[in-house]
């Protein structure tokens, strides 16, 4: 195997205050990897390392086998290219002509371009597809547009590498997306090895296969996507609660950050338990967990919505299989969280047949002291056939369970519950 | 091509501009009688004149452009780096020491040193020590150097005589006629050397439009591109303003009005601006000694005034955007 890039423990960094003291890793040809890390972690420092921009303080970085510090400049240019985050420039360049700025070290002084040089950035900018805005002043493209540009002016280098600095940070999703595209693509189809450094965790994961997670000047994790991007890392990485789970589309890995609690810690733990299904209990299982609440679930059937969003929240749930009638093991298991809550929320869930049951949980908390909070509205969800849902919630309320309206209306009487 | 047009009529208006000057005289209109002595020595002293303005208005633009180039700066001309006060010093020695009365070099050859001598300064003020000088630094320390010149020669004017101050301020107002063909030829020299290795550096000048280290990425030495450009720049000014004392706006006008014109790419924009400069300022300099003569006027004034208006509306058309507001 042939590397793009190898680091042997290189020291790198800012006059006397070294950023990363002591980083190693390789980069084969034709990978497509993402640094990702943290604001401050070191990422940009790293990467004007790579570009030569910032010589090493210590350490040995070799491009393609060579050394980068003895590279002359216009070598290195042809072995790799760069698209910054963001390009400016104050001339009224076409398009076309920043296209073949990027042939500038191909170049002989004392010659005009050739035809071979016509083709090639004729070539550059209809793999980017911005052969349409070659006339253009690139000054007046769109922030999409003008990535691509960037793009086709780092391809017409020719290099074997790119070395993207959060190529998409300034785009929207859309845009974001087709420069990655065009990216994978070149990566596939003319083994263009790709670095990027990226701040969006999500993006890196769906397009690289190997991830490089930074964090304060040293490499705390480096591998596939579904193996850096987990919970535990990400956390000790970002100082952050997230959730990873795994696009429902694409099948790659996604990162959510869980927003903290900041104004309401009314729940300071309390235990709760919500009885939910079919969405109903989502709003709610939100507004408890943010508000501080430890939330318990159940029963519900694994995969309806509301059991996702339990899981996404952490939440600890009674689960049933899917679209199977409760079963007793998971009346149990719904029956020992009950045990343990200090109050009981029945959600707007439609009754049936199937997870009726579930109010003998509500009983079962009434039965031993707790409050119980029922959505006011019985009537028009009651799909049993006995009406027994109805029957049984006039009993709870007759026996001091409240009702309640909306989830503003929930929220405050839980809170006024000692 | 849409510069072609701009080509052509360049073509055709060199030589109608420069019989047009070489006609205008400060006793009247026509070629003055090459057979009488005093007449072909008339002729003499206005095509000297004329190349004169040649050669310093195509040396302040092509400053002006790499400056502005390398600066990234749209008010960048070519005394930014304090070239001029430099100069004006130089010259302003030269003057009071009555140096200047011993050989037609003198002058031009003082404030052609002492503008170099300003560079060095500046440069040497600039860098760290470790890594070349950062363009802000550069800009900042020409700003010192420049401010601490003009107070010397403040210092210099006030206490100087009557006769002396009226030489000093005479030079540094410009004047285009040199005192002698050898200093033209040696001033041409180094301005058509310092132009061609400009010219040649265009694709280097062009991707440092986009910021110093995005032309490291595509494989340009910065620091040395940089060094030389403005070095290189500086060391054309200087010899202009040598011959000619101090002539503003040329070298901050034309490169902005060229660049709409025949667009931002150097390789097509030096040349353009140096033929376009140097017409520029051998017209204006016609015209400051018709006007009122047989009063000369500071051919400076002629620079401003006429050339004002007339690039503002070429400025105004937009045909081609040179400069991208931002």
């Amino acid at each position: 195997m042939s590397f793009a890039l190898e680091l042997k423990n290189v020291r790198a960094g800012y006059h006397d205050k070294p950023i990363f003291e002591d980083i190693s890793f390789t980069v084969a040809a034709g990978e497509m990897t993402a640094i990702l890390g943290p604001n401050g972690a070191g990422k940009t420092t790293l990467l004007r390392t790579l570009t030569g921009l910032l010589p090493p303080v210590g350490g040995e970085i070799r491009l393609f086998g060579e050394k980068l510090n003895r590279l002359p400049a216009a070598v290195r240019a042809r072995l790799v290219g760069v698209v910054p985050q963001d390009l400016d420039t104050p001339m009224a360049f076409t398009v076309r002509e920043m296209v073949m700025i990027g042939r500038t070290a191909a170049l002989s002084r004392w010659s005009r371009p050739t035809a071979e040089d016509f083709k090639i950035i004729e070539r550059s900018m209809v793999y980017t597809d911005v052969i349409d805005l070659q006339e253009r002043p690139f000054s007046e493209l769109s922030g999409g547009e003008r990535q691509r540009a960037v793009i086709a002016m780092a391809l017409a280098q020719q290099p074997k590498m790119l070395l993207m600095d959060e190529p998409t940070s300034h785009l929207d999703m859309n845009h974001g997306l087709e420069v990655m595209q065009i990216v994978e693509r070149l990566n596939r189809e003319q083994g263009l090895t790709v670095l990027m450094v990226s701040h969006d965790l999500n993006l890196a994961a769906a397009f690289c296969r190997r991830v490089l997670l930074i964090e304060n000047g040293r490499l705390l994790a480096d591998g596939p996507p579904a193996t850096v991007l987990t919970e535990p890392i990400l956390q000790q990485a970002y100082q952050c609660e997230v959730r990873v789970q795994n696009n429902p589309v694409s099948g790659s890995v996604v990162v959510t950050p869980v927003p903290r609690a900041w104004h309401d810690t009314t729940g300071a733990g309390r235990r709760i338990h919500v009885i939910a299904g079919g969405g109903a209990g989502e709003p709610i299982l939100r507004a408890l967990y943010l508000a501080g609440y430890t939330v318990t679930c159940g029963v519900l059937n694994q995969r309806d919505t509301d059991s996702d969003v339990a899981t996404a929240l952490g939440i600890e749930c009674a689960l049933e299989k899917p679209f199977s009638p409760i079963s007793t093991a998971a009346m149990e298991s719904g029956r020992a969280l009950v045990q343990r809550a200090a109050m009981l929320v029945v959600s707007s869930v439609p009754f049936g047949p199937g997870n009726v049951i579930n109010l003998e949980l509500a009983e079962q908390a009434q039965a031993k002291g707790c409050p119980v909070f029922i959505r006011d509205d019985i009537e028009s969800r009651d799909y049993t056939p006995d009406r027994q849902a109805r029957s049984r919630t006039a009993t709870l309320l007759t026996h001091g369970a409240q009702p309640w309206h909306d989830i503003t209306d929930l929220m405050e009487k839980v809170r006024q519950c000692p | 091509m849409k510069t072609r047009w701009f080509w052509i009529i360049l073509t055709l208006a060199t030589p109608l501009i420069i019989w047009f000057c070489l006609i205008m005289g400060s006793t009247g209109f026509g070629f003055p009688d090459t057979a009488t002595f005093s007449g072909k020595a008339i002729l003499d002293l206005r095509i000297s004149r004329v190349l004169c303005g040649l050669i310093v208005g195509a040396a302040l633009s092509c400053a002006g452009v790499v400056f502005q180039a390398v600066l990234r700066n749209p008010l960048a001309e070519p005394y930014i780096l304090g070239v001029s006060s430099g100069a004006g010093l130089g010259a302003a020695i030269a003057i009071l020491t009555g140096l200047s009365t011993f050989s037609g070099f003198a002058l031009p050859g003082a404030a052609f040193i002492a503008a170099a001598l300003t560079l060095w300064l500046v440069f040497l003020l600039a860098s760290d020590g470790q890594h070349a000088p950062s363009v802000y630094s550069l800009i900042l320390s020409g700003v010192i150097i420049s401010s601490i010149a003009s107070s010397i020669l403040m210092f210099m004017v006030s206490t100087a005589s009557l006769e002396g101050v009226h030489s000093v301020l005479w030079w540094l107002l410009g004047n285009l006629q040199p005192a002698s063909p050898r200093i033209l030829q040696a001033t041409g020299s180094v301005v058509i050397a310092g132009g061609i290795i400009l010219w040649l550096m265009s694709r280097e000048l062009n991707a440092l439009t986009l910021g110093r280290e995005m032309a490291h990425h595509l494989g340009i030495r910065s620091q040395l591109v940089i060094t030389l450009a403005l070095a290189m720049a500086t060391l054309i000014t200087a010899a202009a303003v040598g011959i000619a004392g101090l002539i503003g706006f040329v070298g901050l006008i034309v490169p902005h009005v060229m660049r709409h014109l025949v667009g931002p790419d150097h390789r097509r924009l030096i040349p353009a601006s140096a033929i376009a400069g140097g017409l520029f300022l051998a017209l204006c300099d016609a015209i400051a000694r018709r006007v009122m003569a047989p009063i000369e006027i500071p051919v400076g004034v002629v620079t401003a005034i006429c050339g004002g208006p007339f690039f503002l509306i070429i400025l105004r058309l937009k045909r081609k955007q040179g400069w991208v507001a931002s």
